[in-house]
């Protein structure tokens, strides 16, 4: 394994990263961190939320400066550079959020801000002329409008509006996220065909398998040290990327699978037909784990949705702990009250409101049952958010901190703390650790496996196998609104679930 | 609460200097209470008169009406929403409680109640438009403004209407304990009721949450549309109130009554904190707001300011404030 620090020949690198930090008060997100990219490479850039990826990639782009060392480019040291200096210096960093306005069309997305013009007036013939040439073999038609593109030609357009905008080092921060498998190659190979015109990438993932399948070196960061890295990425293993993104030492959770077979069920729901979904029948047991996965669109989300309410069901019936079959519920409130809890995948958006306190969040499904006459039981409200607050091993220094405040891996906690406060009997979570870092996924995992030897019933939306392969008792394959397979006991691998997802 | 949540906020993240950046916090936290002992100083300094008991109880009545048109303005704000239609609604809603009672001859109390009970169907329906018909809550309530502007000019016919009962005006006009009028009581009393409803209910926890992340609020079993048809319906109930409250203090009803009052309605609630977006704000801060938009207009009046500069430098004293406000959400959140 090649480390970072040995001597290399100049001019072979277009961006040194040399000895940089940066703390924030007495926080210390970076340690002197050094990385050399190679010209015309795709250099990838691994670690845990909380390694200290975003705090370098935002020094490398100018979003903020470094409190020690220094960025390198081209072999000219860049003293404070912003974001305008660095991009016109040629580092462009494209983020997740991708900055494109969806009433536009792709070619008007493409030259936003850099119109070609004469004396102000927008030149649209030009326009269109050098947008078509730039679009050209990417597969994107200029005339189609931004909003109306897949989410691979929208990364696509993002990333040829940083090129066109100059760009030579090309930051892409998680870019596969939200991407199916037969997307990720279209991105990878889009990507390759650009680094043979002369483009440096940096490529930032938590996926091990796309480091080693897309990158020509790669770094990995964890408590804001280099932790390791190799300038060839043949010689690195999965294996070696996983011990040096978590150090040694981390025990992933394994939950002990049961049979759940013959048992009466919990909760079951017939003829349940909603848009995407059209599912016959489906029975889970009391503390059992159900795992649902499919392609997006095909039924495994917006079944959960569905039976939450959250979705509109056009027929489908539940029926929980033997009562009588009743219609499925409108509204989440219905649902809570029925005995329903969802847990968003949509953290931001749909999981709590993040200028309000952890504890009004925790609390806030639960209300309705803890007030009288509508006005709000304080004692018994402050028990609860003190239970779930440290159930849930938030951290934070009190229940009054903001929301906003807090990491994403917390920010779960408090969304989990506040569906299981409404103690319900069907659980269901969709994507519960997407986007939080692998120690706080293993916490959410356990709480999960803890409450479903309670006798709660779980559902667990996931397109993350691993995930599903450790966690769940049973696997429900969707495709076409409907469970095409179920996996249980010794089936359930992350090869087969592989080879089914393929198929 | 709202302190609560700063200060937590700075523990996570401790800044260098925090010392003085947290004097400096509180300052321009509380800026619209400094800045209303400033003027009091300062229009007292230019006229004693400004300082005495009688001025004090005019301002007092003066802050009456805003005061009330200001909680109704807040209400839609909490649930990132607007109402501009509130100050028209109390105008039109107190011309029907007028003619109730000196054209179908109902008793005072019965025309009044009819009255406020039209405001707050109003605010009801606009409620209804902009959750069921997913209307733009500016647009709907501009154009329900307009309509009940009309509405009045149609009903009044451009006349001020003088006819109303001594039981009607008794409240705008009563005093007790030395002079010390009536009518403010009203307002007192909806400020508590108000903060008891924000901070104890769950109807209060749900505006807040609503207007903070309305799609969150939904998937955490908030009905949404419901919390905002009921702010609206309980802002056109305080609407009619203010209407009413308008109507006895002047002992009239012109045809155009509440629209001089619309953009300090809306101005006060947002000077005291209320966010534009939704979810942030506090009682406190609609009494602080009116507080300073009354002394401002006050005592312009008695410094003797020529009447053709007090517009003006009325607009600067809020432009000031409101400048300060969008400095202190930049940099101390």
């Amino acid at each position: 394994m090649l480390h970072q620090h040995q001597p290399m020949p100049e001019g072979d690198h277009i961006l040194k990263v040399e000895d940089v930090s940066k703390r924030y008060g007495p926080v210390i997100a970076l340690r002197g961190v050094s990385i050399a990219v190679k010209r015309g490479s795709i250099h990838g850039l691994l670690g845990e939320n909380g390694a200290g990826k975003s705090t370098l990639v935002g020094i490398i782009s100018g979003q903020f400066p470094p409190s020690g060392g220094r960025i390198v480019l081209n072999g000219t040291p860049l003293a404070h550079a912003d974001v305008r200096a660095m991009e016109e210096a040629g580092v462009f960093l494209v983020t997740q959020e991708s900055m494109i306005i969806d009433h536009m069309s792709a070619a008007e997305n493409l030259m936003l801000g850099i119109w070609p013009n004469r004396r102000g007036f927008v030149n649209w013939r030009r326009l269109t002329a050098d947008a078509a040439r730039m679009l050209e073999g990417s597969g994107i038609d200029p005339k189609a409008r931004a909003g109306k593109l897949d989410a691979v030609a929208r990364r696509k357009l993002n990333i040829l509006r940083a090129m066109f905008s100059g760009g030579k080092v090309i930051i892409l921060d998680e870019p596969t996220a939200a991407l199916t498998v037969a997307d990720r190659r279209v991105l990878f190979d889009f990507m390759r065909r650009l680094k043979a015109d002369g483009v440096t990438f940096i490529f930032i993932s938590h996926y091990n398998d796309e480091i080693l399948d897309v990158c020509d070196a790669v770094s990995v960061l964890r408590d804001g040290l280099l932790a390791g890295g190799s300038d060839d990425i043949g010689a690195m293993t999965s294996e070696q990327l996983s011990e040096l993104v978590l150090g040694r030492g981390l025990a992933l959770f394994q939950r002990e699978r049961q049979s759940h077979e013959g048992k009466a069920p919990l909760v079951s729901f017939r003829g349940v037909v909603a848009k995407h979904v059209d599912l016959a029948a489906l029975d889970i047991a009391p503390g059992e784990i159900v795992g649902f996965t499919g392609l997006p669109g095909a039924g495994a989300k917006e079944f959960a949705r569905t039976i939450f309410g959250l979705n509109v069901a056009e027929a489908g019936t539940i029926a929980i702990g033997g009562a009588e079959p009743v219609p499925l519920p409108r509204a989440p409130r219905d649902a809570f009250d029925t005995g329903i809890a969802y847990l968003s995948d949509d953290r931001r958006r749909e999981g709590s409101v993040g200028q309000m306190s952890i504890g009004d969040n925790i609390a806030m499904s639960s209300l309705p049952a803890r007030s009288r006459a509508g006005f709000i039981d304080k004692a018994a409200e402050s028990q609860v958010v003190d239970r779930y607050f440290q159930a849930m091993g938030i951290k934070a220094p009190t229940p009054q901190a903001a929301v906003d405040t807090l990491s994403g891996g917390n920010q779960q906690k408090v969304c989990l703390g506040r569906v299981l406060a409404t103690e319900p009997r069907l659980l269901i979570v969709d994507e519960p650790t997407r986007g939080i870092d692998i120690g706080v996924k293993q916490d959410v995992l356990r709480i999960i496996d803890r409450l479903s030897r309670t006798g709660v019933a779980v559902i667990m939306v996931s397109t993350d196998t691993d995930e599903l392969v450790r966690a769940t008792d049973r696997i429900c394959i969707f495709e076409h609104g409907a469970i095409r397979e179920t996996l249980t006991g010794a089936d359930i691998s992350t090869e087969r679930l592989r080879r089914t997802a393929q198929a | 609460m709202n302190d609560g949540t700063l200060a937590a906020a700075k523990t996570v993240q401790p800044q260098p200097a925090a010392e003085s950046r947290n004097v400096l916090g509180w300052v321009l936290h509380n800026v619209v209470w400094i800045w209303l002992i400033a003027l009091v100083a300062i229009f007292g300094f230019f006229n004693e008169f400004f300082l005495t008991i009688f001025n004090m109880q005019n301002i007092t009545v003066q802050a009456t009406v805003l005061g009330m048109l200001g909680l109704a303005v807040a209400l839609p704000l909490l649930v990132a929403e607007i109402d501009l239609s509130i100050p028209a609604n109390a105008g039109f809603s107190a011309a029907i409680g007028a003619l109730a009672y000196s054209d179908l001859g109902l008793p005072w109390l019965v025309a009044m109640l009819l009255g406020i009970a039209v405001a707050t169907a109003i605010g009801f329906f606009n409620g209804l438009c902009i959750t069921k018909l997913k209307m733009v809550s500016l647009i709907e309530t501009l154009s329900m403004m307009i309509i009940l502007q009309g509405a009045l000019l149609a009903l009044t016919q451009g006349k001020t209407l003088t006819n109303l009962s001594d039981g009607y005006i008794w409240i705008g006009q009563a005093t007790f304990a030395g002079g010390w009028p009536v009518m403010p009581l009203v307002f007192v009393l909806a400020l508590i009721a108000m903060s008891i409803l924000l901070r104890f209910t769950t109807l209060g926890r749900s505006i807040y949450a609503v207007g903070g992340n309305a799609v969150a609020s939904k998937s955490a079993g908030i009905r949404v549309d419901r919390i905002k048809v009921l702010t609206y319906t309980i802002s056109g109930f305080l609407a009619g109130l203010a209407g009413f409250l308008l109507a006895s203090w002047q002992m009239a009803i012109t045809s155009n009554q509440g629209s001089s009052y619309l953009l300090y309605a809306i101005a006060a609630p947002i000077i005291g904190g209320v966010s534009v977006f939704g979810g942030r704000g506090n009682v406190l801060g609609v009494l602080g707001g009116v507080l300073l938009l009354t002394v401002i207009q006050v005592g312009l009046a008695i410094i003797s300011v020529p009447s053709f500069y007090v517009g003006m430098i009325g607009g600067c004293m809020i432009f000031i404030a409101v400048a300060i406000d969008a400095i202190r959400v930049r940099y101390f959140g």
